[in-house]
């Protein structure tokens, strides 16, 4: 990866962000209320606030790691900027990145928070910090992934039928998996929280916090699964998707 | 050295679909450096699918296209350092600011901060934007809107410019705005493709233009030779009953729109005559040169020999 690459990523994303940030600031708020919206329940409830808030900081970065691919190319494809950008000498894989991170930057506050609110209350240990940052990272990425396959075989849809979409499979992603609760409670059926980024993610933090045990082996399928399942969709999208149409 | 900006040969393109679409049928166009020209089209005439090929955004199906000597197919890179397009129906980002979309544009390019502030503030002041370059374009009016994406292309500092219909949804004044800048640009030795499907801008701002229709070029040159095409080279507008004149309303050279006609005859001592002949006989009467309207409805028309 060359430097004009690495420097047009950076460029991207604050082309998609700052003036959002600068001018939209409610959408920080927007993207931690949503987030933190089963913590009411789960607090009311008398659930585990420590695994919640685990599950926020997880649907926080998924919510938006599956929106932005799909929304932003969809809105750049509407107000013509993504055939501006073709016509620049600016390479696919900055473009790409530089959508995807831009809105990660509107969860990084509500990540931060519900960290340190995690750190608090005993969801998440300072050992755990670091596995806790890889997973996310992980996690948005694969989702963010999914999303740009989603955009690529849906090149000729509406941007308004993109944008349910997204907002359907982001809180189908954060929100239906064991990402707020455990997945135990799934007994026999606690495999399935492997085949979700989200989940995945979810239980891998609560591994290293010590709210879960799982084999070695099984603990390295799943940061497996995870980092899988990210490159099989960035391949499959970078194979479909055209830069310049055929 | 390459003396032609752009240069097309044999250029197709056909849609793949249900229904194969022909857009181009075999374009040969030849664009000199620091020249303004026009593709003057229809609606669907191919003007829209020419540039966007030779933008790199779109793959022909047969034909060979070079900007400033580089191939659209194998030298993609190469064409797009020196190229800027602002697309059709562009719209713009609510939150941007023109600063926004002129200064992170010229970044993209490899340019240093320092010198893309330069070359955002020169782009800016150059299409009249300077004093609103902190609004958002929510706030701004279309042609405000339009002009802010011209600078971000003007930025660049390239040396080929593609603009698809840069002025359609803008009022007069507006477009007389657009038509000044872009005048500009070549008084600066850059090269425009312009496309539109506006006579009269077409007439103003090219220095050559081409006709494009169904996807064949069918008349090209300066707008004057353009214009030198059509046989009948003046036009006799009268208001009134043209019977009382002894003409025809059937007439191939006579075009009507309610109680005014047009008249098309041969020389300016033709035209002057029939206008002498409509007053005597009590009808509203002036004439002119044919204009690239004329030339144009009968080229497209099939009506030019």
């Amino acid at each position: 990866m060359n430097f004009k690459i690495l420097r047009d990523i950076l460029i991207i994303t604050g082309l998609k962000s700052m003036p959002d940030l600068k001018r939209q600031p409610l959408m920080l708020l927007l993207v931690g209320l949503i987030s933190s919206l089963p913590l009411f329940f789960i607090v009311v409830l008398g659930g585990n606030i420590g695994l919640g808030l685990i599950g926020a900081m997880v649907s926080a970065t998924s919510f938006i790691g599956m929106s932005a691919p799909i929304q932003e190319i969809a809105f750049d494809r509407y107000v013509k900027i993504r055939e501006m950008i073709v016509a620049m000498p600016v390479h696919p894989l900055s473009y790409a990145i530089g959508v995807a991170l831009a809105p990660l930057i509107l969860s990084v506050p509500s990540l931060v928070f519900f960290g340190a609110l995690a750190l608090y209350v005993g969801g998440l240990s300072i050992t755990s910090v670091f596995p806790a940052i890889a997973a996310i990272i992980f996690c948005w990425a694969s989702v963010s992934s999914i999303g740009f396959l989603i955009s690529t075989y849906l090149q000729k849809a509406s941007p308004y039928t993109l944008n349910s979409m997204s907002n359907i499979l982001g809180i189908l992603l954060g929100f239906i998996p064991p990402v707020y609760y455990a997945e135990e409670v799934l007994g026999s059926f606690s495999w399935i929280a492997m085949i979700f980024p989200t989940s995945n993610a979810t239980s891998l933090i609560r591994v290293y916090s010590g709210t879960l045990s799982l084999p070695f082996e099984i603990v390295a399928i799943r940061w497996t699964i995870l980092v899988a399942t990210m490159i099989a969709s960035a391949i499959i999208t970078a194979s479909k998707a055209r830069w310049r149409e055929p | 050295m390459v003396e032609e900006a752009v240069k097309s040969a044999d250029l197709v393109k056909t849609y793949r679909g249900k229904e194969n679409v022909e857009a181009l049928k075999g374009i040969n166009i030849s664009i000199k450096k620091g020249e303004l020209f026009t593709l003057l089209g229809p609606n669907g005439a191919g003007k829209t699918t020419f540039l966007r090929i030779i933008s790199t955004q779109l793959f022909p199906t047969s034909g060979r296209a070079h900007v400033l000597g580089y191939d659209v197919v194998t030298q993609p890179n190469e064409v797009r350092k020196r190229i800027a397009v602002v697309p059709q129906d562009v719209a713009t980002y609510a939150n941007f600011t023109p600063w926004e979309y002129s200064y992170y544009f010229t970044m993209l390019r490899g340019v240093s901060k320092p010198d893309a502030k330069t070359a955002a503030e020169g782009a800016l002041k150059a299409v009249e934007l300077w004093d609103l370059r902190d609004r958002t374009c929510a706030t701004l009016s279309g042609g405000e809107k339009k002009r802010a994406i011209i600078a971000a292309a003007l930025a660049s500092n390239v040396d080929v410019f593609m603009l698809d219909e840069p002025t359609s949804g803008l009022d007069a004044v507006a477009r007389r705005n657009v038509w000044a800048v872009l005048r500009e640009m070549v008084e600066q030795g850059k090269t425009i493709l312009l496309t539109t499907h506006i006579m009269e801008e077409a007439e103003m701002v090219s220095d050559r233009l081409a006709i494009v229709h169904k996807g064949n070029v069918v008349a090209e040159g300066t707008p004057e030779e353009i214009k030198r095409l059509a046989k009948d080279r003046f036009r006799v507008v009268i208001e009134g009953n043209l019977k009382s004149l002894g003409l025809s309303e059937n007439n191939d050279n006579i075009t009507k729109f309610g109680s005014k006609s047009i008249v098309y005859v041969k020389d300016e001592n033709e035209a002057i005559e029939l206008v002498g002949k409509s007053l005597k006989k009590g009808l509203k009467a002036e004439t002119a040169p044919v204009t690239l309207e004329d030339v144009f409805v009968k080229l497209v028309g099939g009506e030019v020999d």
